[in-house]
C-alpha cells in the first residue's frame, strides 16, 4: 500500500524538487549583450575600490615624502604601520587592492571569454573588449606597483577566466611572473589604445584611447625601472606619451589655462582629465554607499575627509568659538594624512610664482557653520558680540614665520599658526597643518559624509611628466625641459593677473635642461600631482622611496629599508594558499623582509 | 453524560455487574477526571467532580486500570468488592509508564531505546521568561543553552551534544505538535507547553532524516481532557534592574587617565566647569530605569469522551533598563479533538501569535553611557538636556546625549511586528485492530514587518536628515504527513509496532525592503515613504527562497517480554536544495534495549527497581544548505550581507547596474552526515525514588559543509561552499532525580534534579592537507570554538626593559609569548590559546514542600573554557582603549608605580599598547576563564488547601514570589570587573573586528546589561 502511494506520488514529487529561483543568475547571463554590459559595468564599479576608500588613500600617500599620518591615527592602525614602515602582514590597507582587484581581473577574463560568442555588432564588441583589457591592465598595474610579481594565471591558465576552485598562488619565480605581468599589461593597453573610442564623452568617463595611451606610456616607464626592463622601454614610453600630447585635439584632451580649475568641484568633467572613477553627488545607492557618514572602506570616496586637520573648536575669541561644528566645505576633520615639511619647504619653496600651492592647499578657514534657524541666529549674535561675522578669517596658516609675526603684531584676533608650529608627529605643537583641498566636496547631505565626486585617475598633465621623464632617461633632456615648461608656464597663471605680471612669473618658472634630474621630476610631480594617491608607487617603482623618505619624512626614517619598495603579501592570502606539491613553506610566496 | 454512557454500556453487556468507587490522590483528595478502564480495554469512564466513578464490568473481567496525568497507572484487581472501591494513586513524576513523545508517535518510557530526555511544562515554568530556551538552561543533560542577547525577547542558542557543523547550522529541529516548526521560539507561549521531549541520538532522530543531526526538540502543547470544564488563570508581574552597572572611571579616575594619556586636546569648557564644581556625572544612573516583566494567561478546557477542547490566550510583556527596548506578545490557542466514531478520530490545533519587539534593530545605546565624560553636565543651567555633552571635539557633533532617548521617544522608532499562525489538523482511522492511518496536515503563515525611523538631528542622526526603513517578509509553509501504524501483541510476550510515513512539505519566503532618507517631516516616520524628497534615492532590496522536501520513513519496533527491545528505522528524504540527480539520501538507524531489572536473577536485588541498558547507532544529516546553493554564481550586490548595496555605476549621470562573479557552485553539494553511537543506562533505585540515566556517545560528522575562502588571487570573492572535513563529538551525560525526603500527608518533602555533562568537540580534518584556516578560526585537532591569538603573559615591567627592547617593546606594553622562539614577536607567534568549550557543565533544581508551601531554586553552572569579552578588547569596542579621548570601563592599568599585569599603560610609546608588528595584540586583553555558577531562579510559593480554595470557588490557588538571576556565585570574569559571564551575542560585536572571532563564537559585547528581576505571581484553576 505504502509502495503504491510512493510510486504514485513519486512522479509528481520529482517536479516539486526542481528549483526555479527568481533571483539567481549564472554565467550564462554573460552570453547575452545585456549580461556582458553588466559585467563591464561591474568592472568599472570595481575600480571604486582602488580610488577613494581609506585603504587606497593610505597606500597611495602615507609614508611618502609628501604625506605622513596625522594626529588622529597616532597610536595604532594601518596609517601608523605604513607611515613608520613597521608593516605587519595583517595591515589593513594592503587588503584593499589585494582582496578586490583579482575579482575584477577575473571578470575581465570572463568578458573576453564570452564576448566573441555574444550576438552584437563587432564595433560594440570591440569597444567592450577594449574596455575590459584597459581595466584588466589597470587592475594589474595597481597590484604590481604595490606587491611586485602577481599571478597572471588565476587557476585556469594565463589570463583565462577561472570558475573552478583554485588554491594555488602562481607568483613563482618572481621575475618570470613579473615579466609576464608587464607583457600582459602592455598587450592589453596596446589593444585598448587601438580599439577604444578615440575620445571620451564630454560629460562622462567612459574609457578612451587617450586614457589607454596615458596608462601605456606609464607602464613602459615603470617597466624601464624594473628588473625585467627592455632597452626600448623609455623610448616606447616617450613615443606613446607624445602620440597623445601631439594629437591632443584628436583625442579630446587639453590642459586647462588655470591649474586651479582642474580639481574644482563642479568642473569634474574638464578636458584635462582623461579618466575618473565616477560617483554621483548625493546619490548613495549609485555610489554603492548606503552609510556615507560611517563607511570608510568598500567603495566610498573619503578623500574629502582624510586630509583635513583639526579646525573645529580651536579658534576662539573672547570665549566665542569661531568654528565649532563641521561646515560642509571643510569636511570631517579626520586628520589621517598630514603633509611633511618637504611639501611646503622644498617642493613649494616658491609659493608666489607657482600657483599650484595655493590651488592645492587650504591655509585659511573662514567662520562658518552648518547651523540653521534659531541656532544660526544665536551663533551670529554671539559672533557679533566679539566683532566677528560669518565669512571672516578664523584660522590662518601663513607661509612664513615673518608673515605670522606680522599678523600677530597687527593684533589679528583669529588663530594664526606659524609654519614652525604646524602639526607633526615629532613635536605636536598644534593640530593644524595645510590641508590638501583637491578633493573638497561641499555638496553632501551631512558634514560627516564621504564624497560623491568622481575621483581623478589620470590627467593630461601627467602625460607631459611621463614624456619628460622618458625623454630625460632616453637621453634627450632638452625635450624634457620643453615639456615641463609647458606645465610650469601654465602653473604661473592666476586669474586676474596683469599680462606683465603673468609674463614675469612665467619667466621665473622656466627651467633649463641642465636642471632636469630624476629628483627634479619627482619634485615637479609633487607640485603638479600632490596627494593624488600615486606618490608611493611613483617613489617605489623608481627606487627613490628609501632615499626620499629618509630625506623628507621624519616618521619613516627609523625603519624604512630596501625591502619596503614592495608591500607584504597579506597574511590571509598566505594562510589560504595550498601548495600543489604539499610544500609547507608558505614564506616562499611572501615578499622578502616580511617574514 | 456519564449516565447516558453507563446506560449504553448496560445495554451492551447484559450479564455485567456495576462497580463504583472513588479515585483519590496521595493526600486523600478526590481526583477529578481520572480515567477508569477495563483491563480488556473495552470500556472506560471518568471520575466525576467528587472523584467518583461507576462502571459496568462483564463477568470475566479481571481488573481495572486507573490512570491520571502525573500519577502512576494503577491496576486494581477485581476481587469481588463491587462498591465503594477506594483507589489511591501515587504521583509519578518519574514513572516508567509515562508516555513520551518520540516523533511520529509516542512510546512508553520503558520501551524507549534511543536517548531522549523529557522536561515537563511545569518544570519549564519554574523559570518565568519570554521563551523556552532560557527556561531549558541547565535542565537537561546534553542540552546546552547559552544566552546570545540581553534585550527583551532575545534569543538563546541551543546545542544538543555540541557543535558539529562549521556553517551549516547547529540549531536543533523543532517539532511542534508533530509538525516541523519554522518560526522563532518567541512565537510560542511557554504557558501553552505541556512537555518538551528532546531527542539526542541518531537512533531517536533518524526518523527526521536530513534534519535530525542536531537533535530534535519535540514540543507538545496542552490539549483539552475529558471532564468538567476547567478554567486556569496564571499571572505574574515583576520588576527588573541591572545585574550590575558597567564599572567606569569616576571623575577623578578619568582625569588621572586623561592627564597621562596621549590625548592632549585639553578639557572642554563644560568639563572645566565640571572640574571646578566637583562634578561626577554617572551617565548610567541617569539613563537606566527599572524594567518590568508581566505575563497573563487564561485557558478554558474540558470535554467529554466524544470531544475535548481547549482555548486560551496569553499576554506577555518585558521591558528593560534602557529606553526603547521591549517585547510584547499576545497569543491565542485553540485545540479540539473529536472521536467521530469508534474508528475515526480527528482534531486540530491552532496557535496564533502576534508580537511587537522594540529596539532590536538599532545599535545598542550603551556606548555613550560608558564613554561620555563624567565631567560633562547632563543638563543645562535652565534644566534642559545638554544635547552635546561629549568631552572631545571629535565626538562633539556626533554624540548626542542618551537622555534624548527618553525625552524624544518619537525621534527613534524601532519596531518589529510579527504575526504567526500555526495550524495543524489530523484525522485518524482505525482500519483493523492495531492498524491505523493518520494524516497530519500543517499550515504555517508568518508575516513580519520591521520598521525603523531615525528623526532629523536626533540621537541617532546628529546634525543630519532623517531616515526610515521598512522590511516586509512573508513565509508560508505547508506539510502533509501520511502515517500508517500497526501495533500487535502476539502471544502476550511479543509486541510489534510499525510506523510508516510518506510526507511532503514545501516552504517559501519572500521579503521586500525599502530604505528612504529625507522624509518630509519627522512625524510621518516610516508610515509613508513617499512623503519624502527625491534625493537621496530610495534603496530597495528583496529576496525569495523556496524549498521542498519529500520524505519516506519506516520504523519497526519489537519487544519481547518487556525485556528485550529493538528498533529499526529507515528514512529517505528528497530535497530540492540538492543538485539534479543528487536529491535523495537515506538515513538508517538501529537501537536495542535490555531491561536487566526484568530478568529473574535481578529479582533478588530489590533495591534496584529499574535497570535498563540501551545502545543505538544511526546516521542523520543536517539540512544546512540554503535554497539555490547549487545554482547561480553571479551577484548584483556587493556582498552576501543583507542590506549591502547593489552593484551600480554611473557614466556621467547615467546609472547602470553590474553583475560580477561572486562564487563558484558545487553541483554535487551534499548534506553533512552524522553517525552517532549511543550507549545509555537507565536506573531506578529504592522503588524508583532515585532515578536517572548515564549516557555515553560518540558522533562523527563527515562531509562537513564549508565555504572555503579561496585565496583572493583565485578571482572569486565569496567562499566556495563544498563538503570537506570531519568533526567528532564525544561526551557523557549524567542525570539523577531523587526524592530525598518524602511524606505522605503534606509533611516536608525535598526533591532534587541534577544533571551534568561534558562534550568534547574536535575538528578532525579539513580540506585535503589543510591543517588550519586562520581566517575562519579552524584548526585541525582543536574544537570548533578554538581561539587563535598571541598568548598574553602579562605586562612588561620596568625590570624587564632590556628583554622587552629585544622584541621592540617597552615596559607598560603587553608582554606576549614568543611562541615559535625565533626571538621576534610577529603574527607567527599566534597559536591556539584556548577554546570556548566547558570542561563540564550542568544544572540542579531543588524543590521543597511543606504543607501548602513550596520552595525551589535552579542552579546553572559551567566549568572551564575561555570567554571572549570585547568590552576589554581595546579596539573592538573602544571601551577600554584608554586613549583619554573618552571615559572607559575601569581597568587596572599599568603605570610605573602600579606594576600590574592586567592591563597595559595608556601612555607609553605614544599610547601603543603593543609593538607595531603585533599591533593586533589588543585582542588578548579580552580573554577570561568562562567558568561560573549562577542561581537562575529562586521561588517561594504557597498553595491554598483544597478546602479553602473551594470556599472561594477555586480548585487550586497558588501564589508565589520569585527572583530571577539573583546571584552569580562564582565567575572569574565578574571578579575581573565584568557584569555577566554569559554571552550577549554571536560573532564580532565590536566596532573594529579583532579579526580572530569566527561568526560562530559567542561573545560579550557592549550590550544592554543583563538584568535580575523580582516577580510575584498567582495561579488559579476553577
Amino acid at each position: 500500500m505504502l509502495l503504491l502511494v510512493t510510486t504514485l506520488l513519486g512522479s509528481s514529487c520529482k517536479k516539486s524538487l526542481e528549483e526555479h529561483p527568481y533571483t539567481a543568475f549564472t554565467t550564462d547571463y554573460y552570453k547575452s549583450a545585456d549580461g556582458l554590459q553588466a559585467a563591464v559595468n561591474a568592472v568599472y564599479a570595481n575600480m571604486r575600490y582602488d580610488f577613494g576608500p581609506v585603504g587606497a588613500l593610505a597606500l597611495g600617500n602615507v609614508g611618502t615624502d609628501e604625506f605622513t599620518f596625522g594626529d588622529q591615527v597616532a597610536s595604532s592602525g594601518q596609517f601608523l604601520e605604513l607611515g613608520t614602515y613597521q608593516i605587519p602582514t595583517t595591515n589593513g590597507a594592503i587588503l584593499t587592492p589585494w582582496n578586490r582587484n583579482y575579482n575584477g581581473i577575473n571578470l575581465c577574463n570572463a568578458i573576453l571569454k564570452f564576448a566573441p560568442g555574444v550576438a552584437m555588432s563587432d564595433a560594440t564588441r570591440n569597444v567592450m573588449m577594449a574596455e575590459a583589457r584597459y581595466l584588466r591592465a589597470h587592475l594589474y598595474l595597481l597590484l604590481v606597483e604595490n606587491f611586485g610579481a602577481v599571478p597572471v594565471d588565476l587557476g585556469s591558465g594565463d589570463l583565462q577566466f577561472t570558475d573552478v576552485p583554485y588554491y594555488g598562488f602562481n607568483r613563482l619565480p618572481f621575475n618570470d611572473i613579473l615579466k609576464k605581468d608587464y607583457q600582459a599589461m602592455i598587450a592589453d593597453l596596446t589593444y585598448a589604445s587601438h580599439n577604444l573610442p578615440v575620445q571620451r564623452p564630454s560629460n562622462a568617463f567612459k574609457l578612451s584611447q587617450a586614457a589607454a595611451l596615458h596608462l601605456l606610456s606609464k607602464v613602459y616607464l615603470f617597466r624601464a625601472y624594473s628588473v625585467v626592463k627592455e632597452s626600448t622601454d623609455f623610448g616606447s614610453a616617450y613615443t606613446t606619451a607624445m602620440e597623445l600630447i601631439n594629437n591632443k585635439g584628436k583625442y579630446g584632451a587639453d590642459l586647462l589655462q588655470d591649474f586651479g580649475q582642474v580639481h574644482k568641484q563642479g568642473n569634474d568633467y574638464n578636458k584635462e582629465i582623461l579618466y575618473s572613477v565616477e560617483r554621483l553627488p548625493l546619490n548613495n545607492s549609485a555610489n554603492e554607499d548606503l552609510n556615507p557618514s560611517t563607511d570608510f572602506a568598500n567603495k566610498v570616496n573619503i578623500a574629502n575627509n582624510l586630509f583635513n586637520c583639526l579646525y573645529q573648536n580651536v579658534a576662539s575669541v573672547g570665549g566665542v568659538t569661531l568654528i565649532d561644528d563641521r561646515p560642509l566645505q571643510y569636511g570631517r576633520p579626520l586628520r589621517e594624512l598630514a603633509p611633511t615639511p618637504y611639501v611646503s619647504n622644498v617642493a613649494f619653496a616658491d609659493k608666489f610664482n607657482d600657483s599650484r600651492y595655493d590651488n592645492s592647499f587650504r591655509v585659511m578657514w573662514r567662520v562658518a557653520t552648518v547651523r540653521t534657524g534659531v541656532a544660526l541666529q544665536t551663533y551670529v549674535s554671539n559672533l557679533a558680540s566679539v566683532g566677528f561675522k560669518i565669512g571672516d578669517t578664523a584660522i590662518y596658516l601663513p607661509p612664513t614665520e615673518a608673515r605670522a609675526a606680522q599678523l600677530v603684531a597687527a593684533g589679528k584676533k583669529y588663530l594664526i599658526v606659524p609654519p614652525s608650529k604646524w602639526y607633526n608627529n615629532q613635536t605636536k605643537l598644534s593640530f593644524q597643518y595645510p590641508n590638501l583641498k583637491k578633493y573638497d566636496d561641499s555638496l553632501r547631505a551631512n558634514f560627516q559624509d564621504v564624497s560623491g565626486r568622481p575621483f581623478i585617475v589620470s590627467k593630461l598633465s601627467e602625460v607631459y611628466l611621463t614624456a619628460a621623464e622618458a625623454a630625460m632617461q632616453a637621453g634627450h633632456p632638452a625635450d624634457a625641459a620643453t615639456l615641463i615648461n609647458v606645465l610650469r608656464t601654465r602653473a604661473a597663471y592666476r586669474p586676474g593677473l596683469s599680462a606683465a605680471d603673468l609674463s614675469a612669473r612665467v619667466a621665473a618658472m622656466q627651467v633649463s635642461q641642465s636642471q632636469i634630474t630624476l629628483d627634479f621630476i619627482l619634485d615637479e610631480r609633487t607640485r603638479e600631482l600632490c596627494g593624488e594617491c600615486i606618490r608611493w608607487p611613483d617613489l617605489a617603482i623608481r627606487n627613490k622611496l628609501i632615499d626620499r623618505v629618509k630625506k623628507y619624512n621624519p616618521d619613516g626614517v627609523g625603519h624604512v629599508a630596501v625591502f619596503n619598495n614592495i608591500r607584504p603579501i597579506p597574511q590571509d592570502q598566505i594562510n589560504s594558499v595550498v601548495d600543489p606539491n604539499g610544500d609547507p613553506n608558505r614564506n616562499k610566496y611572501q615578499n622578502p623582509g616580511y617574514y | 453524560m456519564l449516565l447516558s454512557m453507563s446506560l449504553i454500556s448496560l445495554a451492551l453487556f447484559a450479564q455485567s455487574r456495576k462497580i463504583d468507587g472513588s479515585v483519590l490522590d496521595e493526600k486523600g483528595n478526590p481526583l477529578i477526571g481520572a480515567a477508569v478502564k477495563l483491563k480488556s480495554g473495552k470500556i472506560a469512564t471518568l471520575t466525576d467532580i467528587n472523584g467518583k466513578f461507576s462502571i459496568n464490568v462483564s463477568g470475566n473481567e479481571t481488573a481495572l486500570l486507573v490512570t491520571y496525568i502525573g500519577y502512576t497507572e494503577q491496576t486494581v484487581p477485581l476481587t469481588g468488592q463491587n462498591s465503594n472501591l477506594q483507589i489511591k494513586l501515587t504521583p509519578s513524576s518519574h514513572s516508567l509508564n509515562d508516555v513520551i513523545v518520540i516523533g511520529y508517535g509516542t512510546a512508553r518510557k520503558k520501551d524507549v531505546t534511543g536517548s531522549i530526555v523529557s522536561v515537563s511544562g511545569n518544570t519549564l515554568r519554574e523559570v518565568p521568561v519570554a521563551n523556552i530556551q532560557q527556561a531549558l538552561q541547565g535542565r537537561a543533560a546534553g542540552v546546552e543553552v547559552q544566552a546570545v542577547g540581553t534585550r527583551p525577547g532575545a534569543d538563546a542558542q541551543i546545542r544538543i551534544r555540541g557543535e558539529r557543523s562549521i556553517q551549516a547550522g547547529n540549531d536543533p529541529l523543532f517539532v511542534l505538535d508533530g509538525i516541523p516548526y519554522s518560526g522563532t521560539l518567541n512565537d510560542i507561549n511557554p504557558d501553552d507547553i505541556a512537555s518538551v521531549d528532546i531527542l539526542k541520538d541518531a537512533s531517536a532522530t533518524a526518523i527526521y532524516g536530513s534534519r535530525g543531526a542536531n537533535g530534535v526538540i519535540l514540543i507538545t502543547t496542552k490539549r483539552g481532557a475529558a471532564g468538567d470544564t476547567k478554567v486556569t488563570f496564571s499571572d505574574y508581574y515583576g520588576i527588573s534592574s541591572v545585574t550590575s552597572k558597567y564599572k567606569v572611571y569616576n571623575a577623578d579616575q578619568y582625569r588621572a587617565l586623561r592627564d597621562i594619556s596621549v590625548f592632549n586636546q585639553g578639557y572642554t569648557a563644560d568639563e572645566l566647569a565640571g572640574i571646578a564644581s566637583g562634578r561626577n556625572t554617572d551617565w548610567q544612573d541617569l539613563v537606566y530605569k527599572n524594567g518590568y516583566i508581566t505575563d497573563h494567561n487564561l485557558t478554558i478546557s474540558g470535554g467529554s469522551d466524544k470531544s475535548q477542547f481547549s482555548a486560551g490566550g496569553g499576554y506577555f510583556k518585558q521591558t528593560t533598563v534602557l529606553p526603547g527596548q521591549d517585547f510584547t506578545r499576545g497569543t491565542l490557542k485553540a485545540t479540539a479533538d473529536f472521536n467521530v466514531s469508534s474508528r475515526v478520530k480527528a482534531g486540530f490545533n491552532n496557535l496564533l501569535n502576534y508580537s511587537i519587539t522594540h529596539g532590536s534593530q538599532f545599535p545598542a545605546n550603551v556606548f555613550p553611557l560608558i564613554t561620555l565624560s563624567p565631567l560633562s553636565s547632563p543638563y543645562n543651567a535652565d534644566g534642559s538636556i545638554n544635547i552635546k555633552p561629549a568631552g572631545n571635539t571629535d565626538d562633539y557633533n556626533t554624540t548626542y546625549s542618551p537622555l534624548l532617548l527618553r525625552s524624544q521617544p518619537n525621534a527613534s522608532v524601532d519596531r518589529v511586528r510579527r504575526f504567526h499562525s500555526f495550524s495543524s489538523l489530523y484525522g485518524e482511522v482505525r482500519i483493523i485492530d492495531g492498524l491505523k492511518y493518520r494524516l497530519n496536515a500543517g499550515l504555517d503563515f508568518q508575516q513580519e514587518e520591521g520598521a525603523q525611523f531615525q528623526g532629523t538631528d536626533s540621537y541617532f542622526r546628529p546634525g543630519t536628515y532623517n531616515t526610515a526603513t521598512v522590511n516586509n517578509a512573508t513565509a508560508t509553509k505547508y506539510s502533509l504527513d501520511n502515517l500508517l501504524t500497526y501495533d500487535k501483541t502476539i502471544a502476550q510476550k511479543h509486541r510489534i509496532s510499525v510506523t510508516a510515513l510518506f510526507g511532503f512539505e514545501q516552504q517559501q519566503s519572500h521579503n521586500t525592503s525599502v530604505r528612504k532618507d529625507s522624509i518630509t517631516s519627522d512625524f510621518v516616520q516610516f508610515y509613508n515613504l513617499g512623503l519624502s524628497s527625491t534625493t537621496p534615492a530610495p534603496i530597495l532590496s528583496g529576496g525569495e527562497s523556496k524549498s521542498s522536501l519529500v520524505a519516506m520513513m519506516l520504523r519497526a519496533n519489537y519487544i519481547y517480554d518487556d525485556k528485550y527491545m529493538i528498533t529499526l528505522t529507515g528514512r529517505r528524504d528528497g530535497s530540492s536544495r540538492l543538485g539534479e540527480g543528487n536529491k535523495y539520501k537515506s538515513y538508517p538507524a538501529i537501537s536495542a534495549g535490555w531491561t536487566i531489572s526484568n530478568e529473574k536473577f535481578m529479582q533478588s536485588v530489590p533495591v534496584i527497581s529499574n535497570l535498563k541498558l540501551r545502545a543505538g547507532f544511526g546516521i542523520t544529516a543536517n539540512q544546512g544548505i540554503a535554497a539555490y546553493s547549487t545554482l547561480g554564481g553571479l551577484s548584483s550586490v556587493n556582498s552576501s550581507i543583507p542590506g549591502t548595496p547593489q552593484v551600480l555605476y554611473n557614466y556621467g549621470t547615467t546609472v547602470v547596474n553590474g553583475y560580477y562573479v561572486s562564487r563558484i557552485v558545487d553541483p554535487k553539494l551534499d548534506w553533512e552526515y552524522t553517525k552517532t553511537t549511543n550507549i545509555g543506562l537507565d536506573y531506578g533505585i529504592l522503588n524508583n525514588r532515585i532515578t536517572g540515566s548515564v549516557e555515553y556517545y560518540t558522533a562523527s560528522t563527515t562531509k562537513l559543509l564549508y565555504g572555503i575562502s579561496l585565496p583572493p588571487t583565485s578571482g572569486i570573492t565569496d567562499p566556495y561552499l563544498t563538503n570537506v572535513g570531519n568533526v567528532t563529538n564525544k561526551g557523557m551525560e549524567f542525570s539523577i532525580s531523587s526524592q530525598n525526603i518524602t511524606s505522605d500527608h503534606g509533611g516536608f518533602t525535598w526533591g532534587t534534579d541534577l544533571n551534568f555533562y561534558f562534550n568534547r568537540n574536535k575538528l578532525v580534518s579539513l580540506n585535503g592537507s589543510i591543517t588550519q584556516v586562520v581566517s575562519n578560526q579552524l584548526f585541525v585537532g582543536q574544537p570548533l570554538s578554538a581561539i587563535y591569538d598571541y598568548k598574553k603573559l602579562g605586562i612588561w615591567q620596568l625590570s624587564e626593559a632590556a628583554e622587552a627592547a629585544k622584541y621592540g617593546f617597552v615596559p607598560g606594553q603587553i608582554k606576549l609569548e614568543d611562541h615559535n622562539g625565533d626571538g621576534k614577536l610577529t603574527v607567527d607567534d599566534k597559536y591556539v590559546i584556548g577554546n570556548a568549550q566547558a570542561k563540564i557543565q550542568g544544572g540542579m533544581t531543588n524543590r521543597f514542600t511543606y504543607k501548602g508551601f513550596d520552595f525551589s531554586f535552579v542552579l546553572y553552572g559551567r566549568l572551564g573554557g575561555t570567554l571572549i569579552s570585547q568590552v576589554y578588547q581595546p579596539l573592538a569596542g573602544y571601551t577600554t582603549i584608554n586613549d583619554g579621548r573618552r571615559n572607559q570601563v575601569a581597568v587596572d592599568y599599568w603605570t610605573p608605580t602600579n606594576p600590574t599585569n592586567f592591563y597595559p599603560s595608556p601612555n607609553v610609546a605614544g599610547g601603543q599598547i603593543s609593538s607595531p608588528l603585533t599591533s593586533d595584540a589588543g585582542s588578548t586583553l579580552g580573554y577570561f576563564d568562562a567558568s561560573f555558577l549562577k542561581v537562575r531562579t529562586i521561588t517561594f510559593g504557597y498553595s491554598l488547601g483544597k478546602r479553602w480554595a473551594k470556599k472561594i470557588g477555586a480548585q487550586n490557588l497558588r501564589v508565589y514570589v520569585s527572583s530571577q538571576n539573583p546571584f552569580i556565585f562564582f565567575s572569574p570574569y565578574v571578579r575581573a570587573g565584568g557584569i555577566d559571564p554569559e554571552a550577549t551575542g554571536i560573532g564580532n560585536q565590536g566596532v573594529q573586528n579583532p579579526g580572530n572571532i569566527s561568526s560562530r563564537a559567542l561573545t560579550i559585547g557592549v550590550a544592554t546589561p543583563s538584568t535580575k528581576s523580582f516577580i510575584a505571581g498567582l495561579n488559579i484553576s476553577l
